[in-house]
């Protein structure tokens, strides 16, 4: 069983760094720590760095998960091996990119890019923002899956996630107290659906639905209220067509052992109890 | 000693239509109809028999319906206003068309009809909504008002109502535990602007802007949250030019040592802490002409 700790960091590549980078600090409200070697680093919480975009390819999308320590970093990597999984252990370099001691990369089931991290390096200084959308930190990640039930059973069985709720055939993983860290979404492709930052509260969420709509940016989704988590959402464009999410209020599940997920259905409801209606295509039947 | 007033009670409103106002207060708020007949519709949105009364009339006639303990601060309201040169007028007959032990009229000086009311009914079974919007009750009552000043001036002096807060000239006035209950917006005309109804949450506030979304016209402001009073809300328009508003949350004040009124700037950023679009011509200061700024209490005009 390979124990993700937490959500780590995402890595986005992009044809055009300057730009995503302008969107990261005057859209979303990122703080830039580091330019270099044609990658761009963001803060959104007290670790050193959640967001990294590279000069690259657009669909070549990572996210990465903290485990507690080397041994058990050995051990996942035997595991995947055992599973049929190639596992690429990081070079120095690339650990050094990462800011981790060390970590492995693999594919999911669906073909999605995934990184186990270890130590992965704080921040000294708070984070600040470039504006005040009240960013709380780096929450969770929607995640493309080909076979939902394939892919729920290996997150939910390889490693530690325990299904929260299912919208649809959506299941919405966690693996801590909060509701959900990682969703899949039934799709066509492997890929990050939408990213994820909470923010400290639904008025923050309903000021940042003006703001990014007054800049021309296309709101996807919301506001609205996700019957799921309780959390109060936005979600709207970001660069080289990602999804940005920003969310306030997401459930706590206290009690694991007697927690029982829910099945809600796949259409607006489902995904809003307010009535607001998504543009997203996998979260549209 | 000034009139104290008891509870905001009800709004008449005048209407050329009377089935199509009635059509609205069921389906769009979900109000419940108390008793009808051919010219009158009065409808419940919690404990009090009614808080809204729909009548065949002139969509100009519109009146405030507020409570007073008994017929001893009647006397005095009537005597306090008539040293200000108001008359206070009984009205036996409208007294029993409202279900109330007296009543008695007046206008203020910015042209807003007001009924002071003694022991009008409340109702024993329980409010059941003709829709579930979440309706928790009655919860302010906005004025056009076409002296501000005067307005603000009768309300603090003779019914010892607090100022919440200002924003640019209009007023926010409180009696008890919600920040207001009355708010004065300057306006070339006198009237009510808006009828306010406290729904559940925010929830409902949103299901309602969601419902409302595809109508064209429909908002008129927000969703948002209001700097001064800390409410969600969302205004909406009614028949008859009245623009009905529900709010909820929204700071609470203890009566007994109010918070300092503050003053914040006119204009849509002091209405929406969100930034939302505001179509309200009184709150986004289009409706008083500048001529028509009101002096400050107590400052002549310079």
């Amino acid at each position: 069983m390979i124990r993700l700790r937490d959500v780590c960091y995402v890595r986005l590549g992009t044809r055009d760094l300057d730009g995503a980078t302008r969107y990261a600090n005057e859209i979303l409200g990122l703080e830039t720590r580091e330019r270099s070697r044609g990658a761009a680093y963001f803060k959104s919480d007290q670790r050193e760095h959640t967001l990294c975009y590279f000069e690259g390819d657009p669909a070549d999308q990572v996210v990465a998960f903290e485990i507690d320590g080397r041994a058990e970093l050995d051990a996942a990597g035997a595991e995947l091996e055992r599973l049929g999984h190639a596992v690429h252990r990081g070079t120095a370099d690339e650990a050094a990119q990462r800011k981790v001691r060390d970590f492995i990369a693999f594919r999911d089931p669906t073909g999605n890019r995934i990184e186990l991290a270890w130590r992965p390096q704080m921040g000294a200084r708070r984070y600040h923002g470039e504006r005040d959308a009240g960013i709380t930190g780096f929450s969770h990640v929607g995640l493309c899956t080909t076979d939902a039930v394939r892919d729920e059973a290996f997150w939910t069985t390889v490693c530690n996630a325990r299904v929260s709720d299912r919208i649809g055939d959506a299941p919405l993983l966690r693996i801590d107290e909060i509701h959900h860290k990682i969703a899949l979404f039934p799709t066509n492709r492997a890929g990050i659906q939408h990213i994820n930052h909470q923010v400290a509260t639904s008025d923050d969420v309903q000021r940042s639905f003006h703001f990014i709509r007054e800049r021309g940016i296309p709101v996807v989704f919301g506001p609205g209220r996700h019957p799921t988590s309780s959390a109060r959402f936005l979600y709207f464009e970001g660069p080289d067509g990602m999804v940005y999410e920003y969310s306030s209020g997401v459930r706590s599940i206290a009690d694991e052992p007697t927690y029982r997920e829910r099945q809600f259905e796949f259409g607006p409801p489902g995904f809003c109890e307010w009535g607001a209606k998504p543009e997203i295509k996998e979260f549209k039947a | 000693m000034p009139i104290l007033l008891e509870q905001l009670r009800y709004v008449v409103l005048g209407t050329r239509d009377l089935e199509a106002a009635r059509r609205f207060a069921g389906e769009e708020l979900g109000l419940q109809v108390a008793k009808e007949d051919a010219d009158e519709i009065a409808l419940r949105s919690d404990e009090r028999q009614y808080s809204l009364v729909l009548a065949k009339d002139d969509a100009r006639r519109q009146a405030l319906g507020l409570e007073v303990r008994d017929e001893a601060a009647l006397q005095a309201a009537a005597e306090a206003l008539q040293a200000r040169g108001i008359a206070l007028v009984r009205d036996p007959a409208l007294a029993a068309r409202r279900n109330v032990r007296a009543l008695a009229a007046f206008a203020t000086p910015g042209g807003v009809r007001v009924e002071l009311v003694v022991r009008p009914q409340n109702q024993a079974w329980r409010f059941f909504p003709q829709r579930d919007a979440g309706l928790t009750g009655l919860a302010a009552v906005a004025l056009r008002s076409t002296d501000v000043a005067a307005d603000e001036a009768l309300w603090t002096e003779v019914f010892g109502l607090r100022v919440g807060d200002w924003v640019g000239d209009a007023a926010y006035l409180g009696f008890d535990a919600a920040h207001h209950r009355l708010s004065l917006h300057p306006s070339a005309r006198a009237g009510v602007l808006a009828v306010e109804f406290g729904v559940e949450g925010i929830n409902q506030v949103m299901q309602q802007f969601y419902r409302l979304r595809p109508v064209p016209e429909a908002i008129v402001h927000g969703p948002g949250r209001r700097p001064a009073s800390g409410q969600v809300f969302l205004s909406f328009a009614g028949p008859d030019e009245v623009l009905y508003t529900f709010v909820a949350e929204g700071a609470q004040v203890d009566p007994a040592a109010p918070p300092r009124p503050r003053q914040f700037a006119g204009g849509p950023e002091s209405q929406c802490a969100w930034g939302s679009e505001c179509r309200i011509p009184e709150l986004d200061g289009r409706a008083a002409a500048p001529s028509a700024r009101p002096a400050l209490r107590g400052v002549p005009r310079g």
